[in-house]
């Protein structure tokens, strides 16, 4: 695997793959709702739904990268939203914490983020993807030591 | 007359909002068959059209929405949406109620809310969810989260054109149905919570709304700021889409107006207008908004501080004393102008905007449902109640909740609502369980030693998904995925022939996982799990990809890359759903007896109640005699007398052989978790109980200003209380100072009691000695709702009141034995100099001490004053986060005795839910812990908020599976990773990751 | 279409050679009976303005309001259609939707600022000729008086008759238009004949919204601009042009470019693009 996602040949230039953790209650109803009003954002983004954003490990973002990912998106509850009372709050320093290390690492800091969705915020989410993806699209492709 | 009455184990709820959702809940919950009647077709109520909610600023729909579903998909609650109450005979324990039902012209059953039928609807009218600023179409669903999601023909606007019925591809739409039936059914009791209507601010001519574009009402504004209504959350002026730049708020439209009906105050307006102030602030830094109060009614939990916070942090200009007289429009830029009082001038200022707070009003049915339920209703229209039994409407077996016993908030409602339950769950504890439906399932398969087996069912949703996927080309690839043996596209794989498909192609096919690519599991999620375990599937065994709202709908312009990503999505559930194991949901008994900690009204209430339904009660007192604060309380606002009620409800407490009461006794430890407590008391004695209600009350202040404890004629107005009781009042003036030791930076919230109490005392002053006079120095006047009455008539009486500025407060002096109390009064500016025979401080409302110490016995929380603090602020009002130990009265806040009683009944009905089933039936989707992998470190256990962890006799963690939620924040946490997330595996998560991420 | 039905070519129309440009008039005729009709006109020789380019159609009702305004939008001066007599139409009920047609055409000109009197509906019999020609000559002198279409020399009602054009093509208007016949005289749905004046309203309603919706559309498509622009362009009220940008938005039809100051600034979303 050379760690590039699919280039297919109808789109010639780079075609970043997106991961985005979303937890069950705000973002990825929000990600729904974007879907229910019609909303279009480009379709290099997949979500893994998690119950709480504070399920999302560090590990797996990073292993998200190994396996080739171009960019990152944990995904939660506002601040005192949380379905989990404070589930988001751990996110938000796992994230600091995640932010720091992936920089060290080489990797831009673009290409994670940590963005508080509401369940009513559809167009909040396609506005994230949609920038995400021309960002990553500027960077281009991941370099390959860094994303072991 | 009939041989025997039967009593029938079923409930009907009218209206279905936060308040009727609430009182349905915990009556299935608790064991009855519970109706909800609602007028709109969607459950949901007022709280649906709002934004964001005070004080924490918390997304209202995103709060709102799992308790709709929650509602929706209860098995023991019945939707009775676009439908009205026509007729009800019989009495308490019996009653026969007819309901008229407006036809949707849908077929509910069939309708798939694809949304096509309103796409092509010719048809745009008045839309009464987004008020003007959007239009409706004929056929429609009022919101994207709306339950039952299903679509309704507005007849009045259809014109029958049979365009929707050529495009629904579900066949749902029917229109030879019938107008409207009638139903009938038998329940026991009624709870009434239709809710209020927002007072139509036109009806205030001169503030020129629905004539002047740019003076919307608050509900219009709330639209306009949610993200999901008409401008996206976007501020813009009505007139040109401009952006403003100042906001002007006008409080108390339709409210505390003689000059309207009504003349009692809304009660959260005030809260709700400085809300918006501050969300309008985060969404265009630099705006102006600039808010004209009569008085901020700031009152409730935490309230004080977000007015504060509004002023300080945002910098919302906030005028006192101002009843704007009107609006004038610039007829060229639209622009809006009025005059207002700043300190002791008339000033004028033009706006880009303004609000309109408008109040609250008895909802339409109102009437009508006097009429037919025969029940009494105030001057103004709301259900009449009386302040000690404040659910009880005036007939038996009737029960009330919500605004429409007068206005009030959300949090207010939910425990009111909750407490007519208690009520009713009392009135019915005989019939408990009789009318409840439990589904059978069969046996699950024991699929141990076998290789994953997988059927894919790839969903067209008539052209949602197909018309932009190609559905068969994502199912041809799907049947060749590892693990997969069937693969088959649907036209919808929700109807009920494919339902019946799947478990067909189970048995043919020996599938032991199940995936259906189609819409979003947060709605039909739980749909499909039925459907595999009616075929002896375990439910966790299967998986859903979105391929229709986060795939066909979004990316409808590009079908091929469409496609390819619900290949990728699908491949990506097939990775999860072959990694599924099936989880068990241990049953945990219960012991059905509770432990009330505190003995004053509010633990009283709610321990008589708990014993009426049926279950053991520990009541724990501190003190030698029950009463707590009622025993100091001589006289209410609706004038009943405390004491008699207090005497009444010891002497039933006493009585219950459901209740044992521990005088002088405390709570030591606590052990266990919801269902399995252990208490130990202070004489040593151990309880086993399964609920734990807190009402351990707060304590009146005790001054040390104003000359406290150091004047004789300095006293707390429960010393005038006792004084004019004992008839040994004599005084020909009295100054009351309100607001001592709240509202201050050591205690910054309101003691929201104060303003009522001093009310109650001047005009019984003001009624026995006439001569008296009596000066009350206030900041802000807080007699919200109905006790606005008291305010007046107290005004009227003669009674003065001044306004001073916490800047500069009332300076105190004393000469000799007589008293000198100078204050600057805000209004006429001038400093006025008072020789009282008496000065009466409205002490503040504390926290009780001991809360500190029961809150880490309970591992509960407290907020930063030292008050108890629930789960949530808006819809848990009596719940802690931890579940089976709740709260009420004084512990939660300062409150009026009614709310007390509302609350005390709430934390009864919330324990009932729990007592009354013989064992809990905890999720499967919980947290393992490996202990040969534990270090025994804590971690999990500081991050779970529902104390769901615990280390065990070996030191290591352990999950305890009855509290534990799932959201899986331990398992991230846990340094060893010594924490499995059941469902929601590490191994299950990065396969997803790893599938999403491979070659098409 | 064979030359033999056509007018004969060199036929001298006596009638006043205006300092105008020549009027351009399209007509549309039904075969069975107008365009027999025209023929007889010509059999028997009486005369009309040789002005009308006639174009014909299986029936009346072929002539979708686009054809027409695709015209008018191309500088036509006037367009007449002429079908068969109520209850004569060769196919049944199709002039009767005919009629509901040019309604809408009829006022979509309105809306556009074109002179209604431009578009000309006639029942012409096939053993009308003489009426064929009495209807071209008056009419021609009706397009005579009303002068050359301002549609080539104003740029902005060019934009608006592509307007109305473009709102004709609208799902809205033309479910509207093509049940408008069936409502009012065979019942709709729910087995109801609904009032002629009722839906008369509702029509008139959609047809200025989805006006106004097509021309902002077609405005901002131009140029970026804001409501206040707009409703000085289009001579609208600025808070009516606002809830249609709503709806635009709504529908991903118009976006928000950028704001200039306090006055945000729309520009139509071209078709096709998804981001």
């Amino acid at each position: 695997m050379d760690g590039h996602p699919n280039l297919r040949e109808e789109r010639p230039a780079y075609n970043p793959e997106i991961v985005a953790f979303c937890c069950n209650w705000c973002s990825y109803a929000g990600a729904d709702l974007a879907g229910t009003t019609r909303l279009q954002y480009p379709t290099n983004v997949k979500i893994i739904r998690v119950m709480c954003s504070g399920r999302v490990d560090p590990a797996f973002v990073l292993k998200a990268f190994s396996l080739g990912a171009d960019g990152v998106i944990i995904a939660g509850c506002h601040p005192s939203d949380c379905h989990y009372i404070n589930g988001n709050e751990k996110t938000a320093i796992r994230g600091d914490f995640l932010s720091e290390f992936i920089e060290d690492a080489g990797i831009e800091s673009q290409r994670f983020r940590v963005e508080w969705i509401a369940g009513s915020e559809g167009h909040k989410f396609a506005d994230v993807v949609k920038q995400m993806v021309t960002e990553l699209e500027a960077l281009g492709p991941i370099s390959e030591e860094s994303a072991q | 007359m009939m041989a025997k009455k039967e009593v029938v184990g079923a409930v009907l709820v009218v209206g279905g909002g936060p308040a009727g959702m609430q009182a349905a809940l915990d009556l299935a919950e608790s064991g009855y068959k519970v109706y909800v009647l609602e007028t709109t077709p969607s459950i949901g109520g007022t709280m649906a059209q709002l934004d964001k909610t005070f004080p924490t600023n918390d997304c209202s729909m995103c709060i709102l929405s799992p308790k709709l579903v929650a509602t929706g998909r209860h098995e023991n609650i019945t939707l009775i949406t676009n439908a009205e109450l026509k007729k009800v005979e019989g009495e308490v324990g019996r009653f026969s109620v007819t309901v008229t039902k407006h036809q949707r012209f849908i077929n509910e059953d069939k309708c798939t809310c694809c949304g096509i039928c309103a796409e092509h609807c010719p048809i745009e009218g008045a839309n009464s969810f987004e008020r003007d600023l959007a239009p409706a179409k004929a056929i429609y669903v009022p919101f994207p989260q709306a339950v039952p999601l299903v679509y309704t023909i507005d007849k009045g606007l259809c014109i029958g054109c049979g365009i929707c019925e050529k495009f629904c591809e579900a066949n749902a739409i029917e229109y030879d149905m019938d107008s409207e039936i009638d139903e009938t059914m038998e329940v026991g009791a009624i709870v009434l919570a239709p809710g209020y209507q927002v007072f139509d601010a036109s009806k205030k001519s001169a503030y020129g709304h629905g004539v002047y574009a740019n003076v919307v009402s608050n509900i219009e504004f709330e639209r306009m700021l949610s993200a999901s209504g008409p401008t996206e959350g976007h501020v813009i002026r009505p007139s040109d889409g401009d952006v403003p730049k100042s906001i002007a708020f006008i409080q108390c439209v339709g409210s505390r107006d003689a000059q309207t009906p009504n003349s009692y105050c809304s009660s959260y307006c005030c809260m709700a207008a400085l809300k918006q102030a501050v969300i309008a602030k985060e969404h265009l830094p630099g705006l102006e908004t600039t808010m004209f109060f009569m008085d901020t009614r700031a009152f409730g939990k935490e309230f004080e501080e977000y007015l504060q916070r509004a002023e300080s942090e945002y910098g919302v200009r906030v005028f006192r004393n101002n009843r704007i007289s009107g609006v004038q429009q610039n007829k060229e830029t639209h622009d809006l102008s009025l005059s207002f009082i700043d300190a002791a001038d008339i000033s004028e200022e033009t706006f880009d905007m303004v609000v309109l707070s408008a109040g609250a009003e008895p909802p339409e049915m109102s009437h009508k449902l006097a009429e037919i339920l025969k029940i009494k209703t105030n001057k103004f229209g709301f259900c009449e109640t009386d302040e000690l039994s404040p659910v009880d409407s005036s007939l038996p077996g009737i029960f009330v909740c919500g605004a429409f016993s007068g206005p009030k908030d959300i949090p207010d409602s939910i425990a009111q609502a909750s407490g007519a339950a208690g009520k009713v769950a009392a009135l019915l504890s005989d019939q408990r369980g009789k009318l409840v439906t439990k589904k059978e399932y069969p046996e699950e398969m024991d699929l141990s030693n076998q290789e994953p087996r997988l059927g894919v069912f790839v969903c067209h949703c008539g052209i949602n998904i197909g018309s932009v996927v190609n559905v068969p080309e994502v199912m041809e690839y799907a049947s060749k995925l590892p693990g997969v043996v069937y693969a088959e596209t649907n036209t919808y794989t929700c109807s009920q022939d494919t339902q019946k498909k799947i478990k067909e192609m189970i048995k043919e096919h020996n599938l032991n996982r199940v995936v259906v690519a189609s819409c979003t599991p947060r709605t039909h999620e739980p749909l499909f799990q039925n459907t595999v375990r009616e075929a002896g599937l375990n439910k966790y065994l299967f998986e859903m990809a979105n391929i229709r709202d986060q795939c066909s709908w979004v990316h409808r312009l590009e079908p091929e890359a469409a496609t390819e990503k619900a290949k990728d999505l699908v491949r990506m559930a097939v990775a999860k759903a072959s990694r599924l194991e099936a989880l068990q949901q241990p049953k945990i008994p219960v012991t059905p007896a509770a432990l009330v900690i505190g003995g004053g009204l509010s633990g009283m209430t709610s321990a008589l109640e708990i014993a009426k339904a049926g279950y053991e009660v520990h009541l724990i007192e501190k003190g030698k005699e029950l009463g707590g604060h009622l025993r100091t309380i001589h006289s209410t606002l609706a004038g009943v007398d405390p004491r008699r009620t207090l005497a009444i409800l010891r002497k039933e407490v006493l009585h219950n052989e459901n209740i044992t009461v521990h005088l002088g006794n405390t709570v030591e430890d606590v052990k266990g978790y919801i269902g399995n407590f252990e208490s130990t008391l202070k004489d040593g004695e151990k309880i086993e109980h399964g609920a734990i209600v807190v009402a351990t009350g707060a304590i009146e202040y005790e001054p040390t200003e104003y000359l406290y404890g150091k004047h004789p004629k300095v006293i707390r107005q429960t010393a005038l209380g006792d004084m004019l009781s004992s008839g040994k009042f004599d005084a020909k003036s009295i100054v009351t100072i309100q607001c001592v030791g709240s509202r201050n930076d050591e205690h910054p919230n309101c003691s929201r009691i104060c303003c009522s109490t001093a009310m109650t005392n001047a005009l019984s002053i003001k009624k026995d000695y006439p001569d008296t006079e009596v000066y009350v120095l206030f900041r802000d006047i807080r007699t919200y709702g109905f006790s606005e009455e008291n305010y007046n008539e107290a005004a009227r009486l003669g009674v003065k009141f001044l306004r001073y500025d916490p800047s500069t407060p009332p300076k105190v002096q004393a000469d000799g034995d007589d008293i000198e109390i100078h204050v600057d009064e805000q209004f006429i500016e001038q400093r006025i100099v008072l020789k009282p025979d008496y000065l009466v401080l409205n002490a503040a409302v504390h926290p009780n001490p001991d809360n500190k110490a029961l809150a880490q016995l309970l591992k509960v929380p407290l907020n930063k004053e030292g008050f108890f603090l629930e789960a949530h602020m808006k819809l848990r009002p009596v719940d802690f986060p931890t579940d089976g130990i709740y709260l009420c009265g004084l512990a939660h806040s300062p409150r009026l005795i009614d709310e007390s009683i509302s609350q005390a009944l709430a934390a009864a009905a919330r324990v009932n839910t729990v007592l009354s089933k013989s064992s809990i039936e905890a999720e499967g989707v919980v947290s393992v812990v490996d202990e040969d992998k534990c270090s025994g470190c804590g971690t999990c256990v500081e991050v779970c908020p529902f104390s769901a962890l615990r280390k065990n006799s070996d030191g290591v963690s352990e999950v305890i599976v009855a509290a534990c939620k799932g959201c899986g924040c331990c398992g991230a946490t846990c340094p060893e990773g010594a924490i499995t997330m059941t469902h929601y595996t590490d191994q299950q998560l990065i396969a997803m990751a790893r599938a999403a991420l491979e070659e098409g | 279409m064979t030359d033999k039905h056509q007018p004969p070519h060199g036929v001298k129309v006596q009638a006043d050679v205006s300092k105008e440009r020549k009027p351009k008039i399209v007509g549309f005729l039904c075969n069975w009976c107008s365009y027999a009709g025209a023929d007889l006109c010509g059999v028997s020789r009486f005369q009309y303005p040789a002005n009308i380019r006639l174009v014909r159609v299986m029936c009346s009702a072929r002539v979708s309001p686009h054809l027409v305004l695709d015209l008018f939008e191309a500088g036509a001066d006037g367009v007449l259609i002429g079908g068969c007599h109520l209850n004569d139409c060769h196919y049944m009920t199709g002039n009767f939707h005919t009629e509901k047609r040019v309604g809408l055409m009829k006022r979509l000109l309105r809306e556009a600022g074109i002179e209604e009197a431009r578009l000309r509906l006639e029942w012409i019999s096939a053993s009308e000729g003489e009426k064929f020609s009495k209807v071209v000559t008056e009419f021609t002198e009706e397009i005579r008086r009303l002068g050359t279409s301002r549609v080539l020399t104003d740029d902005m009602m060019k934009v608006r008759a592509a307007s109305a054009d473009n709102a004709s093509e609208t799902f809205r208007l033309k479910a509207l238009i093509g049940k408008e016949f069936n409502l009012l005289n065979k019942g709709n749905a729910y087995g109801d004949k609904l009032d002629p004046e009722k839906l008369g309203r509702i029509i008139d309603t959609a047809v200025v919204d989805e006006f106004e919706r097509a021309l902002i559309l077609e405005l901002a498509g131009i140029r970026p601009m804001s409501v206040k622009q707009l409703g000085m362009v289009m001579d609208v009220p600025t808070d009516r042009i606002l809830k249609h940008i709503v709806l635009l938005r709504q529908n991903s039809k118009i976006a928000m470019e950028h704001s200039e100051g306090f006055t945000p600034v729309y520009r139509t979303v071209a078709t096709g693009d998804e981001r």
